[in-house]
């Protein structure tokens, strides 16, 4: 324990139960709610797939007549990939698993240590017998189940679809490195919640920013997709790092991608408990 | 010598060039109920804050029942009831649910017998929600998770605010009782007469700085009146000529206004050969306390 407390960098990985049963009670409303919503998506989304392949030719003519751009800014960079069952799903899906886990992820992390301040709840937590450190792991183990969650049931979802829907087959590992990679991107805005939490005092502005700066992350990757001379922009998004190539034969996770996200979710993580632990605590 | 149970050795806060306490010594004994007073602004919450581990000090340390503020935190909250002046619990739980969830930090399993007696006490009913409670109720939740654990020290910040004289009388009563099974208390207030009916000593704060340290039978004895006379004819501010007269002031229509901490007797002696039309003998606030005890 106490090797994995300097690997980490915490000064305990103890997290208390009872806070722990709370915040996951006080969550579960706001996840079932966010679970339905994408789970639903994906399934009117993923239904369309069998009209679509019954007109698939005058479907892909029509698309074909659209600008590169405006199809790239859906997320489609070749045509051709919308008649693959896991192409269509990457595609079609992308901006429900990616986008709005991301904006449940940040919201969810954004709130969980400022709102007990801005509710002056802050006072009755902090003042019973547990460390900072217990309450901000708690919290982070929180976060990190409810990001779990909402993935492993709305890439359950997308599975069971595309079982339903798939006229050919699909690469199961493919799929996985997709939920993977979605799992990271959500994650990541997760950790950037929890940073933002710790240095800034408002939950208000901290929620419409948190939402604002996902969309902001997506319109930087959408935008450099579309424009060449802009491409570079895209780095500077984390939705840059996620591969949605899944149709390709040699489709396999890049390990820089996910060092990006480890690295940079655990930078964030680790900032955020250093801060948590020094923060003047105002109700 | 037994170790205070609160000890607070040079300690200061500050944001940026502001102070909001500045070199802050107090210790707290045993079994003590001692008054932490002083104007809103002067430094109590930070104190206490501080205490609490909610902030942290700028310089100097404070101890609590031994143990470090910020290195022992868990250990000392173990021991204390803390009760804030705002009394903002979780609105969406039901009082019982909350003073559950507050005992469950404790090990308290099964706490019902302990929250039943405070509920009761109070007359709180448990089955509320607590976001649907009067701030009296509210401030009522707020005293008795402060106590469910039975802790050896209490700090609380203006736990009165918003309680009834009643609730006040029946929340004081349970407090010496706790305090005759061994609780020690340090009460921060801003009224100096609840400050002086419940405490046995005193720390005064103004402006971050503790000005007096005394027990409350001493402050008693400067026992300060604000005293103000309508007379049917004007009187001189040099006519009173006994002890305990200070700032003398004549205003408007034939009235006279001072400040009296001596013989009511000799005043009232004064008054008898004086045709009177109205007279009123006030508590000071503290402030005037404040400016004409410690001339700050």
């Amino acid at each position: 324990m106490r090797y994995l407390c300097i690997i980490t960098g915490f000064n305990t990985l103890e997290m208390n139960q009872v806070l722990f049963l709370k915040e996951m009670k006080r969550h579960a409303v706001s996840l079932v709610i966010w679970m339905t919503v994408i789970t639903i998506l994906i399934s009117v989304t993923m239904s369309v797939y069998q009209p679509f392949m019954e007109n698939q030719s005058k479907v892909l003519g029509m698309l074909s007549l659209i600008p590169k751009g405006a199809l790239q800014f859906k997320g489609i960079s070749n045509i051709s990939d919308l008649s693959s069952p896991l192409g269509f799903y990457a595609i079609n899906n992308v901006i429900y698993m990616m986008v709005l886990g991301s904006i449940f992820a940040i919201v969810t992390s954004s709130g969980i240590l400022l709102k007990e301040e801005y509710n002056k709840t802050a006072e009755y937590l902090l003042t019973r017998p547990v460390t900072r450190g217990e309450v901000f792991l708690t919290k982070l183990a929180v976060m990190s189940l409810n990001v779990l969650l909402i993935n492993v049931v709305t890439s359950l979802a997308g599975f069971i679809s595309l079982e339903i829907v798939k006229k050919t087959g699909f690469s199961i590992g493919s799929f996985l490195i997709l939920s993977l990679y979605t799992f990271l991107l959500n994650y990541f805005f997760g950790a950037a919640g929890l940073l933002l939490s710790t240095v800034v005092r408002r939950p208000k502005p901290i929620t419409t920013s948190s939402i604002g700066l996902v969309l902001i992350f997506y319109f930087i990757y959408t935008v450099s997709k579309i424009t060449e001379s802009v491409s570079k922009l895209g780095y500077l998004s984390p939705f840059r790092y996620v591969d949605l190539n899944v149709v390709n034969a040699g489709y396999k996770a890049d390990p820089l991608n996910i060092a990006f996200f480890l690295v940079l979710s655990s930078l964030m993580v680790g900032a955020s408990y250093r801060i948590y632990l020094r923060k003047d605590i105002y109700t | 010598m037994r170790t205070p149970v609160i000890d607070i050795t040079d300690l200061s806060k500050s944001y940026g060039k502001i102070s909001a306490i500045e070199h802050i010594d107090l210790a707290i004994e045993e079994g003590e109920i001692f008054g932490f007073i002083g104007p809103n602004g002067a430094g109590k919450s930070t104190t206490i804050r501080i205490l609490m581990n909610l902030i942290f000090p700028s310089g100097g340390n404070a101890r609590i029942l031994g143990m470090d503020v910020i290195r022992k935190t868990r250990e000392i909250k173990r021991r204390t009831g803390y009760i804030p002046s705002d009394a903002n619990a979780y609105s969406s739980m039901d009082v019982n649910e909350f003073l559950n969830y507050c005992a469950s930090f404790y090990g308290i399993r099964n706490g019902e017998g302990r929250i039943r007696e405070l509920c009761g006490l109070f007359e709180l009913d448990s089955k509320r929600r607590i976001g649907d409670l009067s701030l009296g109720n509210k401030k009522k939740v707020s005293i008795v998770q402060g106590l469910i654990h039975n802790p050896e020290l209490l700090i609380m910040d203006e736990p009165t605010i918003g309680l009834d004289p009643l609730m006040q009388s029946v929340f004081f009563d349970q407090l010496r009782s706790e305090n005759r099974k061994g609780l020690t208390i340090f009460f921060s207030s801003h009224v100096l007469s609840e400050i002086q009916m419940f405490c046995r000593r005193v720390a005064i704060i103004r402006d971050g700085k503790i000005i007096q340290v005394e027990e409350i039978d001493s402050l008693r004895k400067k026992q300060l009146k604000k005293v103000f006379i309508e007379f049917t004819e004007p009187v001189k501010a040099a006519e009173l000529k006994f002890t305990g007269i200070q700032d003398p002031n004549e205003g408007p229509g034939n009235t006279l206004s001072f400040m009296f901490s001596g013989d009511l007797n000799q005043l009232t002696a004064f008054l008898a050969g004086k045709k009177i039309i109205n007279i009123m003998i006030e508590e000071p606030s503290l402030d005037e306390i404040f400016m004409h005890y410690y001339r700050i």
